[in-house]
């Protein structure tokens, strides 16, 4: 017979540990990674006015992260071509676990867990055998490696859960590169960039691929609205100065619409996306550019080009009820509507690449 | 010695930062404005007295005004923005022929709604501004297709157009957005700010020079693209990297405020290019098909290069601002 203390005990314990949830940890709305002021690098909580709930090192640049959907943990992914990623608990900050891909290959930057959190997927590079690759990590048994599949292309970047189907879509950016020549681009002549649709256990269900004069395109960055629209981001590979789309909207069993693209204000994005993030009503789509300094918005009904918010070396995008958060390399955190930006945070660090929402 | 003149320059930075915003406002930005807004005026009064296409003083007056935008184009923030204005006036580059296009299909379909200027300035922005009115002044085809009396109108259209364009930013920097340069208010959250967004404009316009005024007629060894140099119709490419690093000097130098030995060395590097750009005797860059005087052009556009290291390395860091963590990254 289960004494009344022993049922307390129970009941704290169930709390604290198998269940413990996300409020444990603050209840962080963001994660970024970033860069403090004396260089070193880290993944940190940010609350939905961009104070700093938790803060957790990092051995390399971080890029991107993922939340797992129920546990308050978060893993932070080295920068490519970096190696690590760390499992962090979001309540201490403290490490659960660091993951290393495979030898003969690295991260890209950017993973996501299932939609039950039992499973944790990260885009990665097979370079010896110039292939992207899909890894696969037992969330629900301390991380461990399960499987690996082909990605769909080559340069696999962002990854996110599809909405309107169980499966990944994945940024296939094209590009060829290899640890040994740092960051070069060793395929642009034959270069092409897709979108590729696969299950959670890597079939490839669809694959879009852009026009033969965008080909160099390179699809990189991704947001998934809840009806299953898949935005993405472009960054091009081509001469410097040319008019092209960096955003552009997919719903898998249709074409790609490609907004803005005669827009000459597009060309203050210097032909890179950053991020790209929805709005939260799916009105609006927007894309930084941290090299133009400027967010663009954009209608997705339309697809003109409604609003720049210009914010030096802004890059993280994230959806907000009144619009988009956005965060810069100078540590500022902004609330952005369609006409007005509310400076709401300034850190004394820089936020890198992504800024990722929390559900 | 020269440790405690640098330790001074330092000091004084910062609390001089609404000075120099103020100065570089009234000195610098206000005036190339004005002037690009007089020069426009000009222009459409020169072309409304003679709008053919060979026309002296209708030539000297579109050189004269082209001369200002070129001279004013690397304040690209604030009132140029607004309504897409510098894209108005300067739709280069234009990677797909838009503008000859845009021009050819008026002149083919004779759209009278150019002669109203609320409703030309609605059309394309390939169809506006200098680049536009260089192919309806110079191009052997575009200045000589169609009927005569409409490509005058074209071409009095697109020069108005021109000289309400530069009028509004003009109008704009005055009553305005030179407020907002000399004090954080509204648009500019603290004089840092402003000091940025002044630095973006040097850094910015030498990009422009770098990878497109340079770079795009470079192209590559192997694939030079003479036929993309800047407004070579007119033969005015190498006129345009002179008069850009003629007007964005005096922006730098400013910049630096008292730390003479940086302004020396800024001094020292603009002078470098611009003897190098008169030297060169090839107003057009054909040259860059040609291994030999390819080398020469080559040499300018590194020259450039390393003007642009000197800001980011030095004339950057002393006025705080970092380099561009997120715009340098490239992920």
């Amino acid at each position: 017979m289960t004494s009344r203390r022993g049922f307390l005990a129970g009941l704290m314990a169930s709390t604290l540990t198998p269940q413990a949830s996300w409020a444990a940890a603050g209840s962080p709305a963001f994660l970024s990674a970033g860069k403090d002021a004396s260089g070193a690098f880290l993944l940190a909580g940010l609350s939905r006015t961009g104070e700093i709930l938790f803060r957790h090192p990092l051995p390399g640049r971080g890029h991107a992260a993922a939340a797992h959907p129920s546990r308050p943990e978060a893993v932070a992914f080295a920068r490519r071509p970096g190696r690590f990623a760390d499992v962090i608990d979001c309540r201490t900050g403290g490490a659960l676990a660091r993951l290393e891909p495979p030898a003969g290959r690295h991260f890209y930057g950017h993973g996501v867990f299932s939609p039950d959190g039992s499973r944790l997927f990260t885009t990665e590079n097979d370079y010896e055998n110039a292939r992207g690759m899909i890894g696969v990590w037992n969330a629900a048994d301390g991380y461990c490696r399960i499987a690996s599949f082909s990605s769909g292309g080559l340069g696999p970047h962002d990854m996110l859960l599809r909405r309107d189907a169980p499966g990944l879509a994945v940024a296939n950016g094209g590009i060829e590169t290899h640890p040994d020549s740092g960051r070069a681009k060793l395929n642009l002549p034959d270069m092409r960039s897709n979108l590729s649709y696969l299950s959670l256990e890597g079939e490839i269900q669809e694959q879009m691929e852009l026009p033969q004069d965008l080909r160099l395109n390179s699809i990189r960055h991704l947001a998934v609205h809840a009806d299953g629209t898949v935005g993405f981001a472009m960054q091009w590979q081509g001469d410097t100065g040319e008019l092209v789309p960096t955003a552009g909207l997919h719903l898998p069993g249709s074409e790609p619409r490609l907004m803005a693209g005669d827009d000459a204000r597009v060309l203050n994005m210097q032909g890179y996306g950053g991020s790209i993030a929805f709005s939260a009503d799916g009105s609006r789509i927007g894309v930084t550019s941290p090299r133009g300094g400027v967010l663009q918005v954009l209608d997705t009904v339309s697809g003109a080009l409604l609003h720049e918010h210009r914010m030096g070396d802004v890059c993280g995008l994230a959806p907000s009820s009144g619009g988009f958060m956005a965060s810069t390399g100078t540590g500022q955190f902004i609330a952005v509507s369609d006409t007005a930006q509310h400076l709401l945070h300034r850190a004394n660090l820089a936020w890198d690449n992504h800024l990722i929402p929390l559900a | 010695m020269r440790a405690l003149a640098l330790i001074t320059a330092l000091a004084a930075a910062p609390a001089a930062a609404s000075d120099m915003s103020s100065s570089i406002t009234d000195r610098l930005i206000l005036p190339a404005f004005k002037d690009l807004a007089s020069s426009s005026q000009a222009l459409a009064e020169a072309a409304e007295a003679d709008c053919s296409a060979k026309s002296k003083t209708l030539r000297a007056a579109y050189g004269a005004a082209f001369d200002a935008w070129i001279a004013a184009s690397h304040y690209r923030f604030g009132p140029t923005e607004t309504d897409s204005r510098a894209f108005a006036l300067a739709f280069w580059p234009d990677s797909r022929s838009k503008t000859p296009k845009a021009l050819g299909s008026l002149i083919g379909s004779e759209d009278a709604g150019i002669t109203d200027p609320a409703g030309f300035a609605s059309y394309s922005i390939a169809a506006r501004g200098f680049y536009a009115l260089e192919y309806l002044l110079y191009d052997p085809e575009l200045s000589a297709v169609g009927s005569p009396d409409y490509r005058c109108a074209l071409t009095r259209a697109v020069s108005t157009d021109i000289a309400a364009t530069a009028q509004a930013i003009a109008a704009d920097w005055e009553k305005n957005y030179a407020t907002e340069m000399r004090v954080p208010a509204a648009r500019y959250r603290s004089e840092e700010e402003i000091t940025q967004e002044l630095l973006k404009a040097l850094t910015t316009g030498l990009q422009v020079l770098d990878d497109m005024r340079l770079g795009r007629p470079l192209g590559t060894h192997d694939t030079p693209r003479p036929n993309r140099a800047e407004a070579r119709r007119s033969g005015r490419s190498l006129r345009h990297v002179l008069l850009s690093l003629n007007a964005m000097e005096p922006l730098a130098i400013a910049l630096a405020q008292k730390n003479t030995e940086l302004k020396a060395d800024l001094a020292h590097e603009f002078s470098k290019i611009r003897n190098r750009a008169e030297t060169l005797d090839d107003p057009v860059f054909a040259g860059v098909a040609d291994p030999a005087s390819r080398i020469r052009i080559e040499a300018l556009r590194q020259q450039v290069k390393d003007l642009r290291s000197l800001v980011s390395d030095r004339l950057s860091p002393a006025l705080g601002v970092a380099a561009g963590f997120n715009s340098l990254d490239g992920d």
